[in-house]
């Protein structure tokens, strides 16, 4: 009886010291870290290269977790409901800015905290090899001849791709069928084996079966050529009214809740500025075809202002979404 | 089928909540989309749902002409379905268990998975805690070095 | 060439690179037997903690993980009727019912050495035809993935006992609960009520986990009096002459396997799934009733689902596609050590092909070895005192559910599930048929939609193209096949036709 009694004890007397909260130098423990994709994915890689620099720069141990689910929305729910003391971080992408707008749920990143804005992918329009289109202009001309036929590849509302064709909707007509796929994956599997006819797609998926012949570049997404797909034409050059959305491009980014406490936010932003900028892993950003941009505090609140701006005021100007972007308090460009 | 089965205890209530759930689950599952379009959200759960009540109600079908099962009106049937599938052992079994879950988030999973180890343990065998108490030191060492030290899933 | 000759060999002579493997396939066995722990949670904890070595390295205690976990889960499917992982969910069928009669040694070692059988010809076949199998892969449209589904859905008739319509609600009720959560294509939610936290679905780990392992446990409650049977311990190897005997059975799921893990997206549990109907279906005289520790009903899904493994290697390395979830996860991890997975990794890299390929065999190697040790001990476990065991799966269970997600309450729907299941016994219902549900219910709805938006929302244009790409006619020829073999109408002209060739 008594045995039992001060293990009980014991034990009980352990699990209590974790749960006090931290008083002394941040970090005492691990941070958990939320990534809100599945593991393998775009996300999920970027956030798994940079973690071990953040690491060092900070002191920490991180545990990453995937918590995939609902464009984001699962993971980003969890981080937004656990306590603000720094210990969860999560690593997202740009689909929380959309959220309003699709009715996905009622927050975005503007109830968190962002502590870095990463980097940005280029996006890339891509085609099946075969394909008897080569550049845009021919693209949108097939889609004008024969509307509601082409068969374009999409992630779900909210993706990536819906938002691109939002956009382009909005400068212009592309009426296609959009086949949804469980993410970038599935979705170039089925472009290679012609069952869908193109899709929009982050350079950094397209760019080895581009590199060798099993995909074509239509376009990129970009007002320039981008150096890693030379001899892609801008999309400007077939489009030229879209260049008012441009630079655009799916982002991402550390974010902690809004109401963390000063010190730890400004440790964790110190962290991932260096991290970010070390060598060894912007090596591995333009190898991945993204391009740095390591922001953080008022820069990063502008980018993320602008970038929600932009893609929801094109998508209502598309018909993309029914309400209106300033009913739940987006400003225009 | 064999026309000399019996049906168990509480075979027809059971039978009759399969089909209204299955209706549920077709109104929940009407709810989605409605009969708007064959590719909408809803088309392939209503679809289910169908399977659903087509098999529920062959299910009850395959209830007719089994003998009826030895009881006499719905207390009686009650009593002896709590009685074979239900005993007391079950039942305070499965308190425990409830309780235990409960407990994890409020008092911690070590000290109450050692509670439930050793109360559930005694319960069942009957004596001899000190054996328990032991295997539940065990376990628990077992699992903290697996989960946590390991996995870094840390238990509440 | 004799360069890639000495790729294939690197693993075999260098002693860390051995050392790794082994101690992955060790390492992997174990975490595999543990409901809860998934293969793929531990190859993503393994990527983050190989980042900074050797890339050769980190791939080869990734690949014995991979290998040692997706056997692991056997192992608790047929002690405790707890499959370990999904792709164990067929191997508990006839496992778990030889271990009730003593037989769990020598159920451990049949499907150790079938594991590793199907492990090897999923390697020879990745190593002999990755490029041409990567291309087929490529050919199946979404109509061909509804299809698939529609056949895995369809063994619903083979693993019904007994009432056919309790296996189809069983079936539909599995889809409902897999269907649950965000719409792919809207967003909206399903089946959700209202509630936010549902809307990230039913993860059907945790439905296996309450189905198998806390009704189970309820069940054994029933039991606590029953003598313990003691477990056979001696020939827990199989004989040679056994091995032989499954030979074509086992080649014949191993190839099932191998194809169905090459499919971007589906893995080892619909390949084992498969497998177990394919062996009911053809194997006529089994060593003892399938469901009741038929010998066969354990070679079949062992064989696919490691057979699987190499099958779901070919998409990744011919096309940095990923075959399932676990090498979506390796991909990443190459990825992080600056490789490109993809069409040209063959070319510029081709020692990571031949390198993954010996490092393959060689993961099958330790895991005979080590799948053969220690099955004693495992089996004299069972021979614990119920009173003990059954509060310690509770809280495995427990455990296990609450490391998918963190969350609690993963865990109180797990309890749910084990009551359900329980009750859904006690009236003849299986389990089966509902995990075959709750996984092929999602892909046969997503597949259907992606073939409807194809096709413009034009039923006929997709029955069209139903029947005039010849992937999708053979896969619909197979649907219709099963149905029709489903129905009297079958039993009837096989009936007509027999005497006439008795006669003949």
């Amino acid at each position: 009886m008594l045995k039992s009694l001060l293990t009980g004890a014991a034990l009980g007397l352990s699990a209590l010291t974790m749960a006090l909260p931290a008083h002394a130098e941040y970090p005492e423990r691990s941070i958990q870290a939320v990534i809100p994709w599945g593991a393998g994915g775009a996300t999920d890689n970027v956030m798994r290269s940079l973690t071990p620099y953040v690491e060092k720069e900070l002191g920490g141990k991180f545990i990453l977790n995937n918590r995939p689910g609902g464009t984001a929305v699962i993971g980003s729910t969890f981080v937004k409901t656990q306590r603000p003391d720094g210990y969860t971080v999560l690593l997202g992408a740009e689909n929380p800015q959309l959220y309003k707008v699709l009715k996905l749920a009622d927050f975005d990143y503007a109830d968190f905290y962002p502590v870095s804005i990463i980097g940005q992918n280029v996006v890339v329009i891509a085609a099946n090899a075969d394909a008897p289109f080569n550049n845009m202009a021919e693209l949108m001309a097939a889609a004008k001849a024969n509307p509601d036929t082409l068969r374009m590849g999409s992630t779900g509302a909210g993706g990536l791709p819906s938002t691109v064709s939002a956009m382009i909707n909005a400068v212009d007509e592309l009426k296609v069928r959009e086949v949804t796929f469980g993410g970038d994956g599935p979705g170039i599997t089925a472009l290679m084996g012609n069952h869908i006819d193109f899709m929009p797609l982050s350079l950094a998926a397209a760019r080895e079966l581009v590199r060798s012949g099993k995909l074509k570049a239509l376009a990129v997404f970009a007002t320039e050529e981008t150096p890693e797909l030379p001899g892609v034409e801008p999309i400007t050059k077939s489009l030229p009214a879209i260049a008012e959305y441009l630079p655009w491009g799916p982002f991402w980014g550390a974010f902690v809740r809004k109401d963390t406490p000063d010190d730890v936010k400004q440790k964790l932003v110190d962290a991932y500025a260096k991290a970010v900028a070390n060598p060894e892993f912007q090596g591995f950003l333009k190898n991945f075809g993204a391009q740095s941009l390591n922001l953080n505090g008022a820069e990063a609140e502008e980018f993320l202002k602008r970038w929600q701006s932009v893609t929801t005021w094109s998508m209502y100007k598309a018909k993309a979404i029914e309400i209106s972007p300033d009913s739940v308090g987006i400003a225009k460009p | 089928m064999n026309k000399t089965d019996k049906m168990l205890v509480g075979e027809r209530t059971f039978c009759a909540l399969l089909l209204v759930f299955s209706l549920a689950i077709f109104y929940l599952a009407y709810q989605i989309s409605g009969f708007s379009s064959a590719n909408s959200p809803g088309a392939f759960p209503i679809g289910v749902a169908l399977v659903m009540i087509l098999s529920a109600v062959k299910i009850a079908f395959e209830l007719i002409g089994k003998a009826r099962p030895d009881c006499s009106g719905w207390i009686d049937a009650a009593r002896q379905f709590r009685l074979q599938h239900f005993p007391r052992r079950t039942l305070i079994f499965g308190l425990l268990a409830v309780l235990y879950l409960a407990a994890i988030q409020w008092a911690s999973f070590y000290i109450s998975t050692f509670f439930f180890l050793v109360l559930a343990i005694v319960y069942l065998r009957g004596g001899r805690v000190l054996n328990a108490a032991g295997v539940a030191v065990l376990l628990l060492t077992v699992i903290y070095l697996m989960f946590t030290l390991a996995f870094s899933v840390y238990l509440p | 060439m004799s360069d890639n000759f000495s790729y294939l060999l690197m693993a075999w002579s260098d002693p860390q690179l051995l050392m790794l493997t082994a101690l992955g396939t060790f390492a992997g066995i174990y975490i595999g037997a543990i409901p809860g722990l998934s293969v793929t949670m531990a190859v993503s904890i393994l990527v983050s903690f190989t980042f900074a070595w050797d890339v050769n390295d980190a791939l080869a205690l990734i690949v014995g993980i991979f290998i040692g976990g997706v056997y692991g889960g056997s192992r608790s499917a047929i002690l405790l009727n707890i499959p370990g992982g999904p792709s164990s969910v067929a191997t508990s069928f006839d496992g778990y019912p030889l271990a009730q009669q003593g037989e769990a040694g020598r159920a451990i070692g049949l499907s150790t050495v079938m594991s590793v059988v199907g492990g090897l010809v999923g390697t020879i076949v990745l190593a002999s035809a990755a490029p041409m199998i990567g291309d087929l892969a490529l050919k199946f449209a979404p109509r061909d993935y509804f299809l698939v589904a529609a056949i895995g859905l369809l063994l619903v008739g083979s693993l019904a006992e007994g009432s056919l319509a309790k296996g189809i609600f069983a079936a539909a009720l599995g889809a409902i609960i897999g269907l649950v959560g965000m719409d792919p294509v809207t967003a909206e939610g399903r089946f959700t009520l209202g509630q936010v936290e549902l809307m990230g679905g039913i993860h059907y780990v945790v439905l296996m986990i309450g189905l198998f392992g806390v009704a189970e446990v309820f069940y054994q409650l029933h039991n606590l009096d029953a003598p313990v049977k003691r477990q056979v311990v001696d020939k827990i190897i199989p004989s040679f002459a056994m091995v032989l005997k499954f030979l074509p059975l086992s080649i014949r799921t191993s190839i099932i396997g191998v194809v169905v893990g090459v499919l971007p997206g589906v893995g080892g549990d619909i390949a084992a799934l498969m497998a177990y109907d394919h062996a009911k279906r053809t194997v006529k005289n089994p060593s003892k009733p399938f469901g009741k520790g038929a010998y066969e009903g354990l070679v079949a899904p062992e064989t696919a689902n490691s057979a699987a493994v190499g099958g779901a290697y070919v998409p990744m390395l011919t096309l940095g596609m990923p075959g399932d979830a676990v090498t979506a996860v390796i991909i990443g991890a190459l990825v992080i050590h600056g490789l490109n997975p993809g069409p040209m990794l063959m070319v510029e890299n081709p020692h990571i092909f031949y390198f993954t390929v010996g490092n393959l065999l060689l993961a099958n190697i330790f895991l005979l070895i080590f799948g053969l040790m220690g099955i004693k001990l495992f089996a004299k476990f069972v021979e614990m005192p119920k009173a003990v065991l059954i509060p310690l799966i509770l809280v495995l269970c427990v455990v296990g559910t609450y490391s998918i997600n963190s969350s609690m309450t993963e865990v109180y729907w797990m309890l749910g599930f084990g009551v359900l299941g329980y009750l859904l016994k006690i009236f003849g219902f299986q389990m089966g048929p509902i995990i075959l549900g709750a996984i092929l219910g999602p892909l046969m709805d997503t597949s259907y939609r992606q073939a409807m938006s194809s096709a413009g929302d034009h039923p006929g244009e997709l029955l069209q193209g139903l029947v005039t790409s010849p992937l999708s006619l053979i896969l619909t020829s197979a649907v219709v096949l099963i149905l029709l073999g489903n129905t009297p109408l079958l039993k009837k002209l096989k009936s007509k036709f027999s005497p006439a060739s008795a006669r003949g």
